[in-house]
């Protein structure tokens, strides 16, 4: 997903001058082609994201369109203030690309783990906040994120994920139904957890003929709870599965729709990683199947009434 | 010269009529909001009021047609607005709005300056460390964009404490910003006491210099070293930062070097009068 997104930015590059590459440190053969093909269009600095974030406020603010790129936590936590101050408070179109969403960096521990990303960054007004589900859909966003004046949040997921979503889509922000929108058991999820929601609902449908659909929402600042309001009311149980910590992300922005709406909250099932710093190391893999996120725990928590 | 030398003169330089004007009208302000930071505000209205009058081009007017070649001002240490407040309106730059309700519910004009409220604001600044890396971001702009026009930030000498001003510093050597000038508003105060016993930056000329600035220390409330050193263009690629020695409070006897003066809400209109007898004409 990385490799497509970078990609992607030294295509876009290429169509549009106001686009610049930023990166904090990144490994050597970052790019290669695109900074020698476009080098005024390509940055690479040190280590030190508070000036990185404002340094690109300040391109921003001269009408350039800067995709920045390090890993998701020294983005959101060392330079938090300048994302909201420099950026935000000013909409400026900057497109932060954070590596290693979620526990991509589980064998590196809870110092490179982004777990809380999503809490922090939706709490910031003007800030639009994504999750791509796979390669495609990364495309198709940022190729729509010109289109767009506010600023974004990207969260990356670990590459190599399988392809759910097609090469073309007009509106890739927009959640994704999968399966009969009257279902009795409804997953909303984001980002590559839908690889394990859509195994999941495999599984129940194969073995237990369980009328099963799944949701995904490669936005998170806007769920667009009109569009599957009804599928909401329909169903008897809405699991909400999310790689992040259980507050501000997902599952939070769903009740706030839901209650808004003066809707049924108790059909909500909640599953999340935990709200704690993890000292676990192994693979992402291990702590979904640890965390009941894999396909197997999500189907047995579909099934437990 | 040391650093104390350099602000025993900037104690003593005699304020000229435009310099006096300006302070009786930001204590006007003030007496009106009954709140403010009065010393950060002094000490850079020469700073401030020479920029905009002798150096920069165009600056403020959102209407010209020249708009865009302008020379763009971040003041970094923001709770010095009202020192820049007062010099936009008397150069007729607020278009209009009203500078009297300063810190009011309904005013334009807050403790720190905002660039939404305040369109000849060029950016937004509050939380201290923050103006040198947008000001590199610009100052690299403006290079892509093959444009001449440069960037000024004024920074505090107590806010050179955030690691963020030195991040930016090496990275403006990097990217051989000869179209940046960082000013250090060197006051030596801070909120809690002197610069120089809370965290002393000294040597701070060398510090510079050994990032890749050109460096040039001047008295910040001497008009003419300032126009001098403002107008300054550098004949190497290397940015430029010029150390204003100044004092905080400065033309008000009972201000300066006065940490009570740093900041303070509820300022009675008697303090204020009292402040404004004691202004030095």
């Amino acid at each position: 997903m990385r490799q497509t997104a970078l990609q992607t930015v030294f295509e876009l590059a290429k169509q549009d001058s106001r686009v610049v590459f930023v990166g904090s440190d990144l490994g050597a053969g970052t790019l290669k082609e695109m900074r020698e093909e476009l080098p005024n269009q390509f940055f690479m600095e040190g280590i030190s994201e508070q000036y990185l974030v404002g340094f690109v406020a300040g391109l921003a603010k001269e009408g350039f369109i800067p995709f920045v790129n390090t890993i998701a936590n020294f983005f959101t936590r060392r330079a938090f203030e300048q994302i909201a101050m420099d950026i935000a408070l000013h909409n400026l179109p900057v497109r932060l690309l954070a590596s290693g969403g979620g526990m991509v960096y589980a064998p590196l521990g809870p110092t490179h783990t982004a777990v809380d990303d999503f809490a922090l960054m939706t709490s910031i007004p003007k800030l639009r906040v994504f999750s791509p589900g796979d390669a495609n859909e990364m495309r198709e966003l940022l190729f729509h994120s010109l289109k767009s004046s506010h600023p974004w949040y990207i969260r990356f997921g670990k590459g190599g994920e399988p392809i759910f979503s097609p090469s073309h889509q007009p509106e890739p922000n927009k959640p994704k139904l999968f399966g009969d929108p009257r279902a009795e058991i409804l997953f909303l999820t984001t980002g590559i957890l839908i690889h394990e929601v859509l195994e999941a609902v495999e599984k129940l449908r194969g073995t237990l003929s369980l009328p099963v659909s799944a949701l995904h929402f490669p936005e998170l600042t806007n769920l667009e709870f009109e569009s599957w309001k009804e599928s909401y009311q329909t169903a008897r149980k809405v699991i909400v599965a999310e790689e992040h910590i259980p507050q501000g992300g997902l599952f939070t922005k769903v009740l706030h729709s839901v209650h808004a709406q003066n809707l049924d909250t108790k059909k909500l099932v909640q599953t999340s990683l935990p709200f704690a710093y993890l000292h676990n190391y192994g693979s992402q893999k291990d702590h979904l199947i640890a965390h009941g996120l894999d396909a197997i725990g999500l189907a047995k928590l579909a099934r437990t009434d | 010269m040391d650093s104390l030398n350099r602000h025993s003169k900037a104690l003593v330089v005699a304020l000229s009529p435009d310099s006096v004007r300006l302070r009786r009208r930001l204590l006007e302000i003030t007496k009106l909001a009954g709140r403010g930071h009065i010393g950060p505000a002094l000490s850079i209205i020469e700073i401030v009021d020479v920029l905009y009058r002798h150096v920069m081009v165009n600056p403020g007017d959102i209407q010209s047609k020249e708009w865009s070649k302008r020379d763009r001002f971040l003041l970094s240490k923001g709770h010095g607005c009202l020192g820049l407040y007062v010099v936009l309106e008397d150069l007729g730059l607020l278009d209009g709005m009203d500078l009297s309700n300063f810190c009011s519910y309904e005013s334009n004009f807050g403790g720190h300056p905002e660039s939404s409220t305040v369109p000849a604001i060029e950016f937004s600044t509050g939380s201290l460390g923050h103006g040198m890396p947008v000001a590199v971001g610009l100052a690299v702009a403006a290079k892509l964009k093959k444009e001449s026009w440069r960037v000024f930030v004024v920074v505090g000498d107590g806010e050179l404490n955030e690691g963020s001003n030195w991040e930016a510093a090496a990275h403006a050597c990097k990217h051989k910003l000869d179209n940046l000038v960082v000013i250090i508003d060197y006051n030596n105060m801070q909120a809690s006491g002197k610069v120089s016993d809370v965290l002393d930056m000294n040597p701070l000329k060398d510090k510079w210099e050994a990032f890749g600035f050109e460096t040039i220390e001047v008295n910040g409330h001497d008009r003419e070293e300032l126009k001098r050193a403002l107008n300054t263009r550098n004949s190497t690629s290397s940015p430029l930062c010029i150390i204003a020695y100044t004092v905080k409070g400065k033309g008000i006897k009972k201000a300066e070097n006065s940490s009570v003066w740093h900041h303070k809400a509820k300022i009675s209109a008697e303090e204020i009068d009292a402040l404004t007898l004691d202004l030095t004409t």
